[in-house]
């Protein structure tokens, strides 16, 4: 299993560096696994994404559809790509510690 | 047909290793996706051994003993093979591919082979030839373009998909599809995403929110409807992905009066099994049609998927009852017969903008569905423009054959198995590229990012969703135009 080593955190993540037990998730957690999403600091709206992506996966089990993550959060789908560049669901739903999207995603 | 090869620098892109070198040497297996991990050791004996028993309980030898005789390895396929087009690469020729196969069957399942094989000491099947096979089966997408072109009719794509059952059996198979499968047939949710159920009301109602926000007319997603007409079921996927595909179906059943329903106790049409494992095809054939039987409804109705819709047309026969099984159709099926019969209005003129047709290779390949899209988009679209080469032609998303779920090989599907797709959705100059399959939606999103074309990859029903007309809806809400 590899381990995802930044500063003091260390976790275990899977081969493509997502979360393996995503309730270990913290901010301190996010901001380190947003460096490896090409995010350097976590604004305003990059934790606005990820707390509800957040939200949404400790009330569901799962990440939101893409159409309601746009909708809730009001940033249109380019806007999510700009802010994490692979996109909601390899991007932002890693850093906000849910695992690894499977199937046609 | 016809695409540049890629050069040093996209081959390398393509090709390069996603693996962690500790991995590889665990697994002994340099191949591009992710394997769990399996016993190493003597994997040609078990190799063959699996081998044996597939042959022993199921009819590949009929097919693989007219294969062998008639192979005459002339390479016709070669010119109709994306891959090859892309990588000039011999080894990608789809002839080439099955002899790694055939040759194995040749000389371990015949009586000439073993014999000649015996006396001579030679041609045992070695771990590098396993090895190659792992390779070589999942650099195809298995669009079965060679099998049409084959003058002595070899179905490459079927010795593919046996190569990658039988591989799957020692241990073989892309993690990706393999964890999905394992969550769909054992897991919590029971399907391929992990959606669960409190997961899937929220979405749709969130979905009937909006459509009747939208539309002004209330539009429902009936969950659990016993003696339905249809069972719907979707790629799970689009429940995640694709709103716009779902709501311009909703709105077709709204429209049309049609009895539908959508089970809570199974809503996945994804059957990954079509790509590396028959027993796997046949559990979640069986899963679908037990909740046809459950809910009692008169028929399946598979949403925009081409794996599933083929998947289930042609083996819910096969495992479920023959001539007696229920019938299986496509959305688009029902949503054409809707429009031929006066039920569906289309508002003519609603997308302005260039529009071209993507034919996923799960229906088109077999001239299952073809024209029937066609009529439907040039009902409502003014400017519609085709790929050449079209319909049983067409030509792969790149991302075929169970390849599109397997993140770590986009660099592969966007700069290989999708260039000649991509050199001609770039030739079209279309605004939107229509593709009715969750699996090439995927995959062509990838590949038009990847490859820097400016065109918008959409379902069919995304877009009939903007020009159904209902009646009795608010005289502003007709035929709302596009808003981008």
């Amino acid at each position: 299993m590899p381990t995802f080593t930044h500063g003091d955190i260390s976790i275990e993540v899977d081969e493509d560096g997502f979360m393996e037990e995503p309730d270990q998730w913290n901010e301190e957690i996010a901001k380190a696994l947003a460096t490896t999403e090409g995010v350097d600091e976590m604004t305003e709206e990059h934790w606005k994404l990820v707390n509800y992506l957040r939200d949404y996966y400790l009330k569901f089990g799962i990440a939101p559809m893409i159409r309601k993550l746009c909708k809730e959060t009001g940033f249109p789908l380019k806007k999510v790509y700009e802010l994490f560049p692979s996109g909601p669901a390899k991007g932002a739903c890693k850093v906000a510690g849910l695992a690894k999207p499977t199937g046609c995603v | 047909m016809r695409t540049q090869p890629i050069n040093e620098q996209e081959r390398e892109r393509a090709f390069s290793s996603v693996k962690k070198p500790e991995v590889t040497e665990r697994q002994q297996l340099d191949v591009r996706y992710h394997v769990e991990d399996h016993e190493v050791t003597g994997r040609p004996r078990a190799f063959l051994e699996a081998f044996a028993a597939i042959l022993r309980h199921t009819n590949y030898r009929m097919a693989l003993e007219h294969f062998v005789r008639v192979s005459a390895k002339c390479a016709r396929c070669a010119v109709q093979c994306p891959v090859y087009q892309a990588t000039n690469d011999v080894k990608d020729i789809p002839c080439y591919r099955s002899e790694l196969l055939l040759s194995v069957y040749r000389r371990h399942f015949t009586m000439s082979g073993s014999l000649i094989g015996r006396l001579t000491g030679t041609g045992h099947l070695t771990d590098e030839t396993v090895q190659q096979m792992a390779e070589s089966f999942w650099n195809c997408t298995a669009c079965r373009r060679c099998t049409i072109e084959c003058p002595v009719g070899i179905d490459h794509a079927l010795i593919t998909h046996l190569g990658r059952f039988i591989l799957s059996e020692i241990g073989i198979a892309p993690r990706a599809l393999v964890v999905s499968t394992r969550e769909q047939l054992e897991g919590k949710t029971g399907n391929t995403s992990a959606v669960p159920v409190p997961a899937l009301s929220d979405t749709l109602e969130f979905l009937e929110e909006d459509m009747e926000e939208e539309k002004g007319v209330p539009i429902k997603f009936p969950l659990d409807v016993e003696g339905a007409e249809y069972l719907f079921t979707p790629a799970v996927s689009d429940f995640l992905m694709e709103a716009e595909t779902l709501m311009g179906i909703a709105a077709v059943f709204a429209a049309t009066g049609g009895s539908w329903t959508i089970s809570t106790n199974y809503f996945d049409a994804i059957n990954y099994g079509l790509f590396y494992n028959d027993r796997i095809l046949e559990r979640v054939i069986r899963k679908l049609y037990s909740e046809t039987e459950r809910l009692k409804t008169r028929a399946i109705l598979i949403g925009e998927c081409g794996h599933a819709s083929r998947t289930a047309k042609y083996y819910v026969p096969v495992h479920c009852g023959g001539d007696q099984a229920k019938p299986v159709y496509n959305i688009m099926e029902y949503t054409y017969r809707m429009y031929k019969e006066g039920k569906l209005k289309l508002q003519p003129g609603t997308i302005t903008e260039k529009v071209t047709y993507h034919d996923p290779c799960n229906i088109a390949r077999q001239g299952w569905i073809v024209d029937q899209p066609r009529e439907l988009i040039r009902a409502f679209c003014s400017d519609v423009v085709e790929m050449q080469p079209l319909g049983q032609d067409n030509i792969c998303c790149g991302g075929g054959g169970g390849t599109v779920s397997i993140d770590e090989i986009r660099p592969y599907r966007t700069t290989v198995g999708g260039k000649a797709k991509a050199d001609q959705i770039r030739a079209t100059g279309a605004k939107y590229l229509i593709a009715p399959c969750a699996n090439c939606k995927k995959q062509l999103r990838e590949l038009v990012e990847d490859q820097e074309i400016d065109c918008e990859v959409v379902g069919l029903h995304d877009l009939i969703y903007k020009a159904i007309m209902f009646e009795g809806q608010p005289a502003e809400m007709q035929t709302a135009q596009e808003k981008g």
